[in-house]
């Protein structure tokens, strides 16, 4: 169970009654991560508000983004951001073959991988570890493929998720019904480093918990 | 020299005008993080309106949300604003001292920081550590001194000064100061 009460979109203030409008028509449905923002409506709706704006097309596709997405939010162990994005990246055509093979370095060798996109992974992979490790070679080879405006949303959009991340997991904030059960391809190429994560993944396949 | 071009307010985009005047008005100053930003007018406005958003007086005292991201960043060994910071934590009347013992484990038995504070503190280290393996009994005692508002909102600090400090490093923008002008007029 989630640490802190989410938010009943019927009851919500009016900041948080337009959050979950744009919530519910960009992704069908409230999202616990954007309900319990309800407990401060005044900075979580800011702070969503980076997420709408990352999850679409701008300087760079939003298929190309959930890359990004998918190797930061594994490489945190957050159940909850993999599992949505395995799902969003599926409906933006990345197959299931191409998501496990950004596990780990398979991504620099795998053939469902562009040149492009393996410096935009490797860049990942040292944000995440540690952005003072970046060398000379990565970037050259992001410079190669992508401009500034390309870059600060590449940077940004692994920040964020980092970020909700560390946010979600903190709270125990539970992936809603529909992902019930649902089992992970980046977790089954390799399970969370994290203990803790990987009773919670445990637990979130485990059919009896859900019943 | 950093990985990005920092813009120039004459040379942006219409698009992020109304944002460099806004963090105009709250900081002072353009900050370079902004600057660099605006390389992408899109995340320039709701990453700056954030940091305004964060960066002021709200369910918690101002003062203490700037040693959560003080100590938000010793935990991840992020360079990025570290100094200004501690400038702007000392223009909030946080004594030096205090900012000193967020050093390692100091805190912990530091008679400077009352319990409801190293509660948070802990909080903030374990979320930079580990955040999947925040125990129940530590929600408990967070609980016993803040109000969900107000743990919300701490949430969100440590965890966008996360994001801004990675941001930030990866482009090596430097910021020595955020705000240019007095704090007590936020």
């Amino acid at each position: 169970m989630a640490q802190l009460p989410y938010t009943d979109p019927e009851t919500a203030d009016r900041v948080m009654k337009a959050v979950f409008e744009d919530t519910v028509k960009r992704f069908q449905m409230p999202l616990n991560i954007v309900s319990v923002m309800g407990n401060a409506p005044e900075i979580g709706s800011k702070m969503i508000q980076i997420y709408f704006d990352i999850l679409q097309d701008g300087a760079i596709d939003w298929t190309t983004k959930e890359l990004a997405i998918l190797k930061s939010t594994k490489m945190g162990d957050c159940l909850y951001c993999v599992t949505q994005h395995e799902v969003v990246s599926e409906r933006l055509g990345i197959s299931p073959e191409k998501q496990a093979d950004i596990v780990g370095l398979q991504y620099q060798v795998s053939p469902h991988y562009t040149d492009r996109e393996r410096a935009l992974l490797d860049l990942t992979g040292q944000v995440v570890l540690d952005p003072e490790q970046i060398d000379v070679e990565t970037w050259a080879n992001v410079r190669k493929h992508f401009n500034d405006a390309q870059i600060v949303e590449l940077v940004a959009t692994i920040g964020a998720y980092l970020q909700i991340s560390k946010f979600g997991d903190a709270m125990g904030v539970e992936l809603e019904p529909v992902f019930h059960g649902r089992p992970s391809v980046l977790f089954a190429k390799e399970p969370p480093k994290s203990a803790a994560a990987a009773r919670h993944l445990e637990h979130h396949l485990a059919p009896a918990a859900h019943q | 020299m950093a990985a990005v071009h920092l813009i120039e307010r004459e040379e942006a985009e219409a698009s992020v005008a109304d944002v460099f005047e806004a963090a105009e008005r709250h900081f002072g100053q353009v900050p370079n993080l902004v600057r660099a930003l605006a390389n992408n007018p899109t995340l320039c406005r709701s990453i700056t309106e954030f940091m305004i958003a964060g960066l002021r007086p709200g369910r918690v005292d101002w003062g203490f949300k700037e040693l959560l991201i003080l100590k938000t960043m010793r935990s991840m060994k992020s360079y990025y604003g570290y100094g200004a910071h501690e400038k702007l934590a000392t223009e909030l009347g946080v004594p030096v001292e205090k900012m000193g013992d967020l050093a390692n484990s100091l805190w912990q038995s530091s008679s400077r920081f009352t319990e409801p504070e190293r509660v948070m503190l802990e909080f903030a280290t374990q979320v930079a550590r580990d955040a999947n393996d925040v125990k129940d009994e530590h929600w408990q005692r967070m609980k016993a001194h803040w109000d969900n508002g107000q743990l919300l909102e701490m949430n969100a600090v440590i965890t966008t000064f996360i994001q801004i400090g990675r941001i930030g490093d990866t482009l090596g923008v430097c910021d020595p100061v955020l705000f240019t002008k007095p704090v007590s007029s936020v």
